[in-house]
């Protein structure tokens, strides 16, 4: 007894004890409830059957009637296209910032961080402000358009179902830009600056020095900026309860909150459970993705 | 002079892209009147200060006191749970350390929204429903967990191992040598990254509005959604709610924002 004491107040079963103390915590209240949530994706669940320790299994009903809905693949394909569109623009236009704050001029890295102040605020609020400039009557964007001549008549960016998405991946392309800039920059600040110098005295342009020296050396972080954006993407919530609630019609509803949205507003707790698992899958094989293709260059 | 064309060339930069925050504070000064007009004016000419009357109308002393505590409960315990846990992941090399590093990566990443659903579950069986607000603080802070214990671990790598080393020569034991040389050495790491932690824990949403239905019991996000509701036209009072709100979020960021930057890159790509 004495011997384990002593081992956990000197030897490796301190760095183990507090490891565990940590590990034990999330088992708790992360994995206990992924797991839960898979055994609940085949039972009957509903607002009475909640309580219940003891509830009757289905099998795989709850994920046929799930294929077979009608909001499924819309949804589905909402989902994908709020995906591919956050990330592919949310990269190129922090790739691009990145480069030019890479230049060299007064108070540069200042003004890069200053960026970030968009992601510190609750995306909520973000959310709110959003709303009131994409307002139809009186909303600013509308009238910034208009002035340019962009469109003739109003937008109604949230109310039009063949909009609504869109909106939506606007406003969070916006909050993911500071965050995909900044490590960007990061991976930039790793390329050492006399390969540029050399390629510049061969004579290869600017276009020709970033399509062949910039591009390859970046494919890592480049790696990881998307791998974290899709993870991210997926945990973007707060958006769409601000400005869309998934309407009109689940015209921008997103796996994520159609989820919610079945547990939460229409109690069928078995589909939102379904739901859920499905999308934390792929979460989860995303991430085991990203975590084993940084482990693999930690040992190269 | 190219130098200041650049910078003048970011400042427009940085500009645009703050636009929707400069939109939100002129409006929350704007009269209403001046807020429905069209064009619309970018300059509060006749500047409003109904900051006073929003706070008390839309109760935002209770909302953003359960918010406060929320965001404080998640930091204390993240702070407890995690920083041993950092320490362990940075000094110790094995197979069992790998595996607990890859476990909490992957619990890093689940979306709140789609735990939402057995959490809430879960706590109706267990009772924990009843204290809703300790229930958002203990799922906030597995949520928000493996992201400190992560930052963190990358500050206490910095330490070299030789000054413990030389504590426990001195006769400390391995906790004294942890609370009294590695702690403190990494104290400026645990101090940003723990702020960054009470930052996100002060605009959390979804577990707030999943598992508390006591109106006084809610947070200043649920607030600022009650007050949007369906049909909103009071875009002026709703801004002025978001400045109050946001605007301490903002002058911590501020003030902090070298370190928040540098933590934040050291972490996350490794």
């Amino acid at each position: 007894m004495s011997a384990l004491f002593r081992g956990l107040r000197d030897g490796h079963g301190f760095d183990a004890l507090l490891a565990l103390l940590a590990l034990v915590y999330l088992l708790t209240f992360s994995a206990f409830p992924l797991i839960y949530n898979i055994v609940m994706s085949f039972q009957e669940v509903d607002m009475f059957s909640m309580a219940d320790l003891v509830r009757p299994f289905v099998g795989l009903a709850n994920y046929k009637a799930l294929f077979a809905s009608p909001d499924f693949w819309p949804i589905l394909r909402n989902t994908a296209l709020f995906v591919l569109l956050s990330i592919v623009f949310q990269l190129a236009i922090g790739f691009g910032l990145a480069l030019f704050m890479q230049q060299d001029f007064p108070g540069a890295t200042y003004l890069r961080g200053l960026f970030l102040a968009a992601w510190i605020m609750p995306a909520l609020v973000v959310g709110a402000v959003w709303k009131w400039i994409f307002a139809g009557d009186f909303g600013v964007l509308n009238y910034f358009l208009s002035q340019l001549g962009l469109v003739g008549s109003k937008v109604f960016w949230l109310s039009d179902p063949a909009i609504s998405l869109y909106s939506v991946t606007i406003a969070n392309i916006w909050l993911g830009i500071p965050f995909n800039m900044i490590l960007l920059s990061v991976g930039l600040a790793g390329i050492p600056k006399d390969m540029y110098e050399a390629a510049a005295l061969d004579g290869a342009n600017a276009l020709q020095r970033f399509w062949h020296m910039t591009l390859p050396m970046m494919r890592s972080t480049l790696g990881a900026v998307i791998s974290l954006g899709i993870i991210f993407t997926l945990q973007q919530f707060d958006l769409f309860a601000s400005l869309t609630q998934g309407g009109p019609a689940n015209a921008s509803n997103v796996a994520q909150y159609w989820s919610w949205q079945l547990s939460f507003q229409t109690y069928d707790i078995a589909s939102g459970s379904a739901v859920s698992c499905l999308m934390l899958g792929f979460v989860i094989v995303v991430a085991v993705i990203y975590v084993r293709s940084t482990r693999h260059e930690h040992r190269a | 002079m190219k130098r200041y064309a650049l910078l003048a060339l970011a400042l427009i930069f940085l500009a645009i892209y703050l636009f929707p925050l400069y939109w939100m504070y002129l409006t929350a000064l704007k009269p209403s009147s001046e807020t429905f007009t069209y064009p619309p004016t970018f300059w509060p000419h006749h500047p409003e200060w109904n900051f006073a009357k929003v706070f008390v109308d839309k109760k935002m002393a209770t909302y953003l006191s359960n918010s406060l505590l929320i965001a404080i409960g998640t930091t204390v315990i993240v702070a407890l749970f995690g920083t041993g846990c950092a320490y362990a992941l940075s000094r110790v090399r094995s197979v069992w350390m790998d595996i607990v590093l890859f476990l909490i990566l992957m619990m890093q990443v689940l979306p709140s929204s789609l735990m939402a659903t057995p959490i809430f579950v879960i706590f109706n069986q267990i009772g924990l429903i009843a204290t809703p607000r300790t229930a958002v603080v203990l799922v906030q802070a597995a949520k928000v967990l493996p992201l400190y214990i992560v930052l963190t671990r990358t500050s206490f790598m910095q330490i070299p191992k030789e000054l413990e080393e030389a504590a426990r020569v001195d006769g400390a034991s391995r906790f004294g040598a942890f609370m009294r040389i590695a702690v403190p050495l990494a104290r400026n790491g645990i101090l940003v990254t723990s702020v960054l932690i009470f930052l996100q824990s002060f605009g959390e949403y979804v577990y707030s509005r999943s598992l508390i239905s006591e109106e006084a019991l809610q947070t200043a996000t649920v607030g600022l959604m009650n007050f949007m509701g369906p049909n909103t036209t009071d875009w002026n009072g709703i801004m002025t709610y978001a400045v109050i709100y946001v605007t301490p979020i903002l002058f911590v960021f501020v003030l902090l924002q070298r370190k928040i930057v540098s933590g934040l890159t050291a972490g996350a790509l490794k």
